[in-house]
């Protein structure tokens, strides 16, 4: 009668075998996962293709009103210097009256204004914009000018006319301090 | 449990699980089998690891750079350095069980009628798991694996007729740019052709077990903890050797890039080929080496032939003996072949003159003699 009294409440031969099962599978299934794990982990990017995706870039040396080409994931991006007075042009111009509206601030990183950094292909015909040098075309607004369809580019990388209808992409990125940003 | 007459989504869906389910329940399998009698279905489960483990390292490798691609593997890729020696150790274990299976398959005849076919399938499987095993380590591209095949084009090269064809075609010439993107190719192939072989002598050894009429038991859950337990202990020695000795039985020059101007002394291979390759250099000549190789596994396909014995014949005591002697003999032909010493190619000669004696002469001998 003792033994049924301990199989009743969890103690016999019984739920011990349960228990051992349980176990057994458990720690079966741990150690199938953590082989199998490594297989899956390496076919993730390699630390070379992690380094380039998360690229970066010293911008100290770029000078006033000029850009510099880097190329990050494929693409090439501009990352562009203002002077005082593009800022000025561009700060207070009414989103609504632009094709695809966006305000100063959602253009450039707060504390850093006068740096632009935008994926360099107009959005209409994928072409390689020009006016990176300022000796360059830039069209009416001191910005960007695309060679092939002629869309216009304003210093913050909005379109102001032309086929193309958005303004030019940003790439994700953040500001390590003055002189870095890192892409990624 | 339930009573419920819809099928279930998996019975409507996907109903190879049910079938699946219900093979693994059948009785069909008889009491108390023997544990080493898992040792084949060891090396089908390494031979899938081998793949998966491949099918990761070709994402990366790359044959015009062989080992530096490698090195990159281990240093750059996440978990590369695992994935490697998952792959490497894991040929090291395929190899392991390969070799303990063929020895089980001689200790108890498991070649004889009605077997025969299925001891055919699982020779293939062991040959095509040796040229495999071969080519994956001249893909290494380290100085005894790059030597290795830079040997085998150019004996390939002086042969003249078919085989000279094959062995151009093969090779595609003398070992240069275009040698190991092939082998790579071969070696994916091979990789492939290795699990057909698996679902073969399967299917063989289905054909010709008989049903037990009485007292037979079912895969699950009769058998399960004892695959589960053998599994365990093979993963045991797998992780000791991935962690503690991943370089296990790999020549340590190898270690080294290849030089196309610096001759290893002697050429040295992993311990799974190394007896293949002692039995390659019983003969002189290339033709000597061939013959050694073909034949050595050779006298392993024509083994339900040499054994004179019936059937029914249980195996005696002088044959398990003989048996005994061969494994010590086979590793004492990997270690001669492995050694630089003198004595080293006086050994070879005198274990690989054994190794065809038994098989050729003691064989047909003992048997016929202990089956009267």
């Amino acid at each position: 009668m003792a033994e049924t009294a301990l199989d009743a409440v969890g103690h016999g031969t019984q739920s011990r075998r349960e228990f051992l099962h349980i176990l057994t599978i458990a720690t079966g299934a741990v150690g199938a996962a953590a082989v199998l794990w490594p297989l899956v982990d390496a076919l993730g990017p390699d630390a070379d293709s992690d380094a380039a995706g998360h690229m970066i870039v010293n911008v100290a040396a770029i000078a006033e009103n000029t850009a510099m080409t880097v190329t990050w994931n494929g693409l090439p991006v501009y990352i562009r210097k203002l002077t005082a007075k593009q800022i000025a042009d561009n700060e207070f111009v009414v989103p609504g009256s632009l094709p695809d509206p966006a305000g100063y601030t959602d253009r450039v990183k707060p504390g850093y204004e006068s740096f632009v950094v935008v994926v360099g292909l107009n959005t209409g015909t994928p072409c390689e914009l020009e006016g990176n040098d300022p000796s360059d075309p830039r069209g009416p607004y001191d910005g960007w000018l695309c060679p092939c369809d002629g869309s216009v580019y304003d210093p913050l990388g909005r379109v102001r006319s032309g086929p193309a209808k958005k303004n030019l992409a940003i790439p994700h990125f953040t500001f390590l301090n003055n002189a870095q940003i890192q892409f990624g | 449990m339930s009573t419920e007459v819809k099928p279930s989504w998996t019975a409507s869906w996907l109903p190879f699980i049910s079938n699946w389910q219900t093979g693994l329940a059948a009785p069909v399998l008889v009491k108390e089998a023997p544990y080493l009698a898992i040792l084949p279905w060891l090396v089908s489960v390494g031979v899938i690891f081998l793949t998966l483990s491949g099918l990761v390292l070709a994402v990366y490798y790359s044959p015009a750079h062989a080992f530096e691609s490698i090195q990159f593997i281990d240093r750059n890729v996440h978990n590369g350095w695992l994935v490697q020696s998952f792959h490497e150790t894991g040929a090291s274990m395929v190899f392991g069980a390969a070799y303990l299976a063929l020895l089980r398959g001689l200790w108890v005849r498991g070649y004889k009628a009605p077997f025969a076919a299925v001891w055919i399938w699982r020779m293939a499987i062991f040959g095509l798991l040796l040229i495999a095993g071969w080519i994956g380590f001249t893909l290494s591209g380290g100085a005894m694996a790059d030597w290795s095949l830079t040997r085998a084009a150019q004996a390939a090269l002086l042969l003249t007729g078919a085989p000279g064809a094959f062995g151009t075609w093969f090779f595609g010439g003398p070992n240069g740019a275009g040698t190991l993107p092939r082998m790579l190719v071969f070696h994916l192939i091979l990789g492939v052709l290795v699990l057909g072989g698996v679902a073969a002598a399967n299917s063989a050894r289905k054909a010709v077990t008989p049903v037990p009429p009485r007292g037979a038991v079912a895969f699950h859950p009769y058998y399960t903890t004892q695959y589960f337990v053998a599994l365990s202990v093979f993963a045991l020695i797998f992780a000791v050797l991935v962690f503690f000795a991943p370089r296990f039985g790999q020549p340590f020059l190898n270690l080294v890039p290849a030089d196309p101007l610096v001759v290893p002394a002697k050429l040295l291979f992993p311990w799974y080929l190394a007896p293949l390759s002692g039995l390659g250099s019983l003969l002189p000549g290339i033709y000597g080496g061939i013959i050694g190789v073909v034949g050595g596994l050779g006298v392993l396909f024509a083994l339900p032939w040499l054994d004179r014995s019936g059937p029914n014949y249980r195996p005696g005591a002088l044959y398990k003996f003989l048996t005994l002697v061969l494994a010590l003999d086979v590793l004492g032909l990997g270690w001669a072949a492995s050694t630089s010493s003198g004595l080293g190619s006086v050994l070879v000669m005198v274990f690989g003159f054994w190794y065809f004696l038994h098989f050729l002469v003691l064989t047909p001998l003992v048997t016929a003699m202990e089956a009267e």
